[in-house]
C-alpha cells in the first residue's frame, strides 16, 4: 500500500489507524477535510486528529468505512453494533456524516 | 405509530447511515436501551435532534416508559407523543423536567387531564403545545398552562374547555396560533381574545360565535388564517391580512363586509374553502375581496348553479366543483380560468362528454382531474386525451365502456400516474389498451364485466404500484399464472368471489413483497403492526372484528342467473388467455 493512498486517524488517545484514503471517504467530513484547497496541515500531512473521538468508537467507525466499501460493493452482510456503543457511535457517525 | 419516527428521519436531519444503524441497534430491545440507558454524561452531550430520533423510535418500538424519558432531560426540544394512550399524569410529570422543551404534541393522548399539565406549569421554553382531543382536558387544565408565558401555539379544538377556559388565554399575549375548534365557546370568549393581538391562525370550527362575535376580528392585525367552518356567522367584517378562510357549512351572506372606501385595502385571499356552504347571492358574497391572487377554492356540495363569478379568478390552481348542479354551460367559465389550473373536481355533476369538450384545449397545466359519477361516456375519454400535463384521472361510476380501444388515446399522454375505472361497464378488450401506459403506477377497475384476460393485460404495465381490480370474475387459474409487474406493491382484489383461500396465500408465498386485499385473508400484516392497546381502543368502537367480516362477505352468486352460474363453472378454464393455457391449464 503506498503511502500517498492511506491517511491516517488519531484517537483521543492518541492512537494512530492507518487506513485506505479510499475508505476514509465514506466520511463525508473526512473527504472535505482531506480535499479542501488551502494549506491546511490535514490536507498536507494526510492525517486527521479527533480530539472527540475515543480509540474504542474510532476503530468502530474504521471497520464501518471498510464494511460500507464492501457492502456498496454488493456483499451484503450485517454490521453488528454493540448496544453500549450505540451512543456514542452515533455522535462520532454524525459528527463525520458517514 | 411508526410513521413519527420515519417522518422525523425523512425529515432530513438524519441522512446518515451509520447514525440510522445505531438507532436502530440502541432500541433492538430492552436489554439493549440497559447497556446504554446509565451512560448519563454521553446522553447529556447528546445532539438535540439525534436525541429526538432515538427517544420517537423508542416510542415506535413500544420501549419508552416514563422514567426512561429522565434521560432525555438535557437535549430534547421536541416531543411529539400523539395517540399514545398510554401517556398519563406520570409522563407529563418527567416531561415538565425537560429543560429545553419547545414543542410538545399530545394530541388524543385520552389519559391526559387537567391535572396532569400541572407538571408542565412554569416551563421556561415551551412554545407549542398540541392537546387536541384530549377530551378530558377542562378549564382547570388552562390555568396550569397560563405559568407558561412561552407559549405561542396552543392547540384544544375537541377538549372540554368551556368559554371560561378561552378567556383566561388572553393572559397568554405572545400567542400567535390558536385552534380552539368543536369547544362551546361563544361571542364572550372570541371578544376577551381581542389582546392578543399577535394573533396570526385561529380555528374555531363548529363554535357557537355568531356575526357579533366575529365583528371583533378586525382587532387582530395580522390574523391570515381563519376557520370559522359550522358557525352561524353570516357576514365577516373587513380584514385585510387574511390569505386563508374557511366557512364551510356556514350560510354565506356575504365575505368582508364591503360598504368601505376604495382607498382601504381589500383581503387578498390565496385559500378559500366554502364546502357545503349556502350562498344568499353567490356574486355578492364574492364581490369584496381581491380575487386576483386565489389560487384553492373549493366550493364543493354548494348547490351553486351560477359560476359567471369565476371570471375574476385567474390565479386559480385548484377548483373543486364537486356535488353542485352546474352542467355543460358553466364549464365555459372553468375554462375561461384555465390557464393556471393544475387540480379540477367536477365530480357529481351534469358536465357531459360535451362539457369535458369544451375545457380541453383551455387547461394546459392540469394534472388531477375528477369526473367520477357525471354522465359522460367515451367520448369524454377523447376529449381528456387532450389535456397535455394530466398525471391523475378519475372516471369512476361513469358510462365509459372502453370499446373500440376507446382507452388507447389516453397513452398519449405521457405523465399519466394515476387511473380510476371503477364502477364502469368496461370489458376486457377495452383494458387492452392500458398494457400500453407507459407511466401508469395506480390502476384502480371494478367491473364484473372484467375477468382472466384483463389480468394478463396488466402484466405489461411496468411501472404499476397499486392495482385494484375488485368484483371482477377472476379465477384460481388466472391468478395462478398473472406475473404481477416488477414494482406491483399493493393488489386489491376484494369482491373476486371465486378466488379460494389456497390460491390467494400461494400467490402472497410466491410474492411476498405484494401487499393483497381480499375477503378471505385478514390483514394479519397490519395485526401484527398494531400495538396490543390500539387494537383495544378500535374493538371498543366498533363490533366484533368477526362480525364485521361477516357482514362485508356477500353472497356474489346472487349477481347471476342460473344458467350463468352453470357456464361460469367451467369458466376458469375458458377464460385463462390462450398463451399460457398449455403450460399451466392442462386439464386432467
Amino acid at each position: 500500500m503506498k503511502k500517498e493512498d492511506t491517511v491516517k486517524l488519531i484517537s483521543a488517545e492518541g492512537f494512530e489507524f492507518v487506513i485506505d484514503k479510499n475508505a476514509a471517504m465514506v466520511s463525508q467530513t473526512i473527504r472535505n477535510m482531506l480535499t479542501s484547497p488551502g494549506d491546511f496541515a490535514e490536507t498536507e500531512h494526510q492525517e486527521v486528529t479527533f480530539p472527540e473521538i475515543s480509540t474504542t468508537i474510532l476503530e468502530k467507525i474504521c471497520q464501518y468505512f471498510y464494511w460500507s466499501l464492501q457492502y456498496a460493493s454488493g456483499k451484503e452482510t450485517e454490521f453488528h453494533i454493540e448496544p453500549e456503543l450505540t451512543l456514542e457511535l452515533m455522535m462520532a457517525a454524525n459528527y463525520l456524516h458517514t | 405509530m411508526a410513521d413519527h419516527s420515519l417522518v422525523i428521519e425523512a425529515g432530513g436531519e438524519l441522512e446518515s447511515p451509520l447514525v440510522r444503524r445505531c438507532i436502530e441497534a440502541a432500541t433492538q430491545s430492552a436489554d439493549a436501551v440497559e447497556m446504554w440507558r446509565r451512560q448519563r454524561r454521553t446522553l447529556e452531550r447528546l445532539p438535540s435532534q439525534l436525541a429526538e430520533a432515538l427517544l420517537h423510535r423508542l416510542l415506535s418500538r413500544r420501549l419508552l416508559y416514563p422514567s426512561l424519558l429522565e434521560v432525555f432531560k438535557y437535549n430534547v426540544e421536541k416531543v411529539d407523543l400523539r395517540g399514545e394512550s398510554s401517556v398519563d399524569a406520570e409522563w407529563m410529570a418527567y416531561l415538565g423536567a425537560f429543560h429545553f422543551l419547545y414543542s410538545l404534541n399530545v394530541s388524543e393522548c385520552h389519559r391526559i387531564n387537567s391535572s396532569a399539565l400541572w407538571s408542565l406549569s412554569g416551563m421556561n421554553h415551551l412554545k407549542e403545545m398540541d392537546l387536541s382531543r384530549c377530551s378530558k382536558v377542562n378549564d382547570a387544565g388552562i390555568k396550569h398552562l397560563l405559568s407558561i408565558r412561552t407559549i405561542e401555539t396552543l392547540c384544544i379544538s375537541e377538549t372540554s374547555v368551556t368559554t371560561n377556559g378561552v378567556t383566561l388565554l388572553s393572559s397568554l399575549k405572545k400567542i400567535s396560533k390558536l385552534e380552539l375548534g368543536g369547544l362551546f365557546i361563544t361571542d364572550t370568549a372570541l371578544v376577551s381574545l381581542r389582546v392578543l393581538t399577535n394573533l396570526q391562525h385561529l380555528d374555531i370550527w363548529g363554535s357557537d360565535v355568531t356575526n357579533e362575535g366575529a365583528s371583533i376580528l378586525v382587532k387582530f392585525p395580522n390574523l391570515n388564517f381563519l376557520n370559522l367552518a359550522w358557525t352561524k356567522v353570516t357576514v365577516l367584517p373587513n380584514l385585510p391580512s387574511i390569505t386563508c378562510l374557511n366557512m364551510s357549512n356556514c350560510t354565506i351572506h356575504s365575505i368582508f363586509k364591503g360598504g368601505f372606501n376604495d382607498n382601504d385595502n381589500k383581503a387578498t385571499l390565496k385559500k378559500l374553502i366554502l364546502s357545503g356552504t349556502s350562498f344568499k347571492d353567490v356574486t355578492k358574497a364574492f364581490s369584496y375581496f381581491d380575487p386576483i391572487c386565489l389560487s384553492f377554492l373549493d366550493l364543493s356540495n354548494s348547490s351553486l348553479r351560477d359560476l359567471s363569478f369565476l371570471l375574476s379568478m385567474k390565479a386559480l390552481e385548484n377548483l373543486d366543483l364537486s356535488g353542485n348542479l352546474i352542467g355543460d354551460d358553466s364549464v365555459e367559465f372553468i375554462a375561461s380560468v384555465g390557464a393556471n389550473l393544475e387540480t379540477l373536481n367536477l365530480s357529481n355533476t351534469r358536465v357531459t362528454s360535451a362539457g369535458v369538450g369544451i375545457l380541453a384545449g383551455h387547461v394546459p397545466k392540469l394534472e388531477t382531474i375528477s369526473l367520477s359519477s357525471t354522465p359522460i361516456d367515451d367520448l369524454a375519454i377523447s376529449y381528456i386525451a387532450m389535456i397535455p400535463s394530466l398525471k391523475a384521472i378519475d372516471v369512476k361510476a361513469t358510462y365509459v365502456t372502453g370499446v373500440d380501444s376507446s382507452l388507447e388515446v389516453l397513452g398519449n399522454l405521457k405523465n399519466l400516474e394515476k387511473l380510476n375505472l371503477e364502477e364502469t361497464p368496461l370489458k376486457d378488450e377495452g383494458v387492452g389498451p392500458i398494457s400500453n401506459f407507459k407511466k401508469l403506477s395506480h390502476l384502480s377497475l371494478r367491473s364484473s364485466f372484467l375477468t382472466d384476460v384483463s389480468l394478463q393485460y396488466l402484466t405489461s404495465v411496468t411501472k404499476l404500484k397499486t392495482l385494484s381490480i375488485r368484483d371482477a370474475i377472476l379465477t384460481s387459474a388466472g391468478i395462478d399464472c398473472f406475473n404481477p409487474p416488477p414494482f406491483l406493491k399493493s393488489l386489491d382484489l376484494t369482491g373476486c368471489w371465486l378466488l379460494t383461500k389456497d390460491v390467494i396465500f400461494s400467490f402472497v408465498e410466491r410474492h411476498p413483497g405484494i401487499k393483497i386485499r381480499h375477503e378471505l385473508v385478514c390483514d394479519f400484516e397490519e395485526a401484527k403492526h398494531t400495538s396490543p392497546l390500539q387494537t383495544s381502543v378500535r374493538r371498543r368502537f366498533s363490533s366484533s372484528p368477526l362480525k364485521y367480516e361477516m357482514s362485508a362477505i356477500i353472497d356474489e352468486r346472487l349477481k347471476y342467473s342460473r344458467a350463468e352460474l352453470l357456464s361460469m363453472q367451467f369458466a376458469s378454464m375458458a377464460i385463462v388467455p390462450p398463451s399460457d393455457s398449455g403450460m399451466s391449464m392442462s386439464p386432467e
